[in-house]
């Protein structure tokens, strides 16, 4: 006997706008950062700048938590089961928050100006605390034993963790809290581009890297303990950082290293084994992105040896432009004509293929593009010359630009689908 | 005999898209078995939509099986 429907309220599922606000206004914040570096190539002079601290946060918060957060609201739904109460009011103001929270924090830290820094944090922090607390409401009816949920969870929490070390820094360097900056901001790098967005790309590769790819599914055991393991040894690396421990902080730091290494490595194998004859798009961004991993966690290792200031700035362009931009550039190109297809088909009964929603050239030229910009960034900024920081900028700005234009070409061929 | 749909070590929206070929034809009274590599959530607000009774299951191989009855 087959029972009429299963559990799951599907009402709430979101609405095609409630992801694509997040996936339109992304882009404008990586071609601010790009607009930056352009007027300003003396912020590359090293990590600590005001001028770097905000292309930085331009880059982390603007393009890539804004990215993030729209793709939960339809990963939950989609990949989980899960259903956020009332995904529309609380999509429209973790959008406004975070929109308007990055344009403040990114001001405050380029300025110097802490006056942007309080509304920053104020917007940041409600913002992320309002789609936490929704999304565990939306999760708490799926078991924990399932991988992708449960490590989306684990991911939220260290966000929330990075985000509160980021607002307890912002107090700090207004003056109003007496912290070990150095200590503080150590921890704040490790929770959020680990704790946040690097657990969070594992619980999604787990699905997206089989479903998109189609590879064989990651080894069980990787599933099961990865971002439980990541996390357990960053609460440890954590007390050692705070304890001023230097040589087990090197130590952990190194078994962090290794995690992220065993990850990116197992999916660069899991892509050789695919069904596909020829890699698709998603697949060669994957590539530029664990490749660049791998490379930005050498400079990381080789960093904390080393007094040069080159190490950090190449460890930084190769983990958030190579890694974590290139991926979530690779999953954009396949979420936004996927949900136009699937909302096409739920809304008119019949969707075109998805490559006629989203043809293979434009994504070829825009990662082609997003190639360049990343050998620039880094010759840029291990060289040291103005006139190529600034070409470098150009390049960014410009692919930051195409992947708007990509993704406002798909929209459009979904209004000519849903009218026809 | 229930007729089966295979659409595991396919790329979406492809299983998706054998599912609705595979629905167009059942005939009321019938049902049909699809195998998955993963639980279909979209899928389930569709079945829901137009009136179909399902059943999902995972088996020990990961393998996803739903039955989808046309009342």
């Amino acid at each position: 006997m087959i029972p009429d429907g299963q559990t799951l309220s599907y009402d709430a599922a979101p609405a095609f706008s409630t992801p694509l606000r997040f996936f339109i206004t992304a882009p404008l914040f990586g071609a601010a950062a790009g607009a930056t570096l352009l007027a300003a190539p003396d912020l590359l002079d090293s990590r600590w700048t005001p001028g770097a601290l905000a292309v930085t946060h331009l880059v982390a918060v603007g393009f890539m938590l804004t990215v993030m957060l729209g793709a939960l609201f339809q990963v939950l739904p989609v990949v989980a089961g899960a259903v956020i109460p009332r995904s529309g009011p609380v999509a429209t103001v973790v959008h406004l928050a975070m929109t308007i929270g990055a344009v403040c924090l990114a001001w405050g830290l380029g300025s110097g100006s802490h006056a942007f820094l309080v509304p920053a944090t104020v917007l940041l922090g409600g913002g992320l605390a309002l789609f936490v607390v929704a999304a565990f409401l939306g999760l708490r009816r799926i078991p924990v034993a399932q991988a992708t949920p449960r490590d989306l969870r684990i991911a939220l929490l260290g966000f929330a963790v990075a985000v509160a070390l980021g607002i307890t820094l912002a107090l700090a360097l207004g003056g109003r809290l007496d912290l070990p900056l150095l200590t503080v901001l150590k921890l704040h790098v490790g929770w959020a581009l680990l704790g946040g967005s690097g657990v969070l790309l594992a619980a999604a590769s787990w699905v997206v890297v089989p479903m998109f790819q189609i590879t064989p599914n990651y080894p069980v055991a990787l599933t099961r303990f990865w971002a439980m393991g990541t996390g357990a040894v960053l609460l440890v690396w954590s007390a050692a950082v705070y304890g001023e421990l230097g040589s087990a902080e090197l130590a952990l730091s190194a078994v962090l290293a290794g995690l992220c290494v065993l990850f990116a490595v197992i999916t660069l194998k899991l892509q050789r084994q695919s069904r596909r004859s020829v890699p698709d798009m998603t697949t060669r961004a994957f590539q530029i992105g664990m490749g660049s991993f791998i490379a930005g966690l050498v400079c990381v290792l080789v960093a904390q040896q080393s007094e040069h200031q080159v190490w950090p700035l190449l460890a930084g362009i190769l983990i958030l432009h190579g890694g974590f931009v290139s991926v979530i550039v690779g999953m954009l190109y396949k979420i936004i004509p996927f949900l136009a297809w699937l909302h096409l088909t739920q809304d008119v009964g019949k969707a075109p293929n998805m490559k006629k929603l989203q043809p293979d050239s434009p994504i070829r030229r825009h990662l082609a593009l997003h190639a360049v910009a990343l050998a620039a960034l880094l010759i840029a900024a291990f060289v040291g010359n103005a006139w190529l920081i600034r070409l470098a900028g150009l390049l960014v700005v410009a692919e930051f630009a195409l992947l708007l234009a990509n993704i406002i070409k798909v929209l459009g061929n979904y209004r000519r689908a849903h009218a026809a | 005999m229930k007729k089966t749909v295979d659409a595991r070590g396919l790329e979406p929206p492809q299983p998706f898209e054998l599912v609705m070929d595979a629905l167009a034809d059942l005939p009321k009274g019938e049902s049909l078995l699809l195998l998955l590599d993963r639980m279909p959530h979209p899928l389930f607000r569709i079945l829901d939509r137009d009136g179909y009774k399902y059943e999902s299951r995972i088996r020990d191989d990961g393998v996803v099986e739903i039955d989808i009855l046309n009342p």
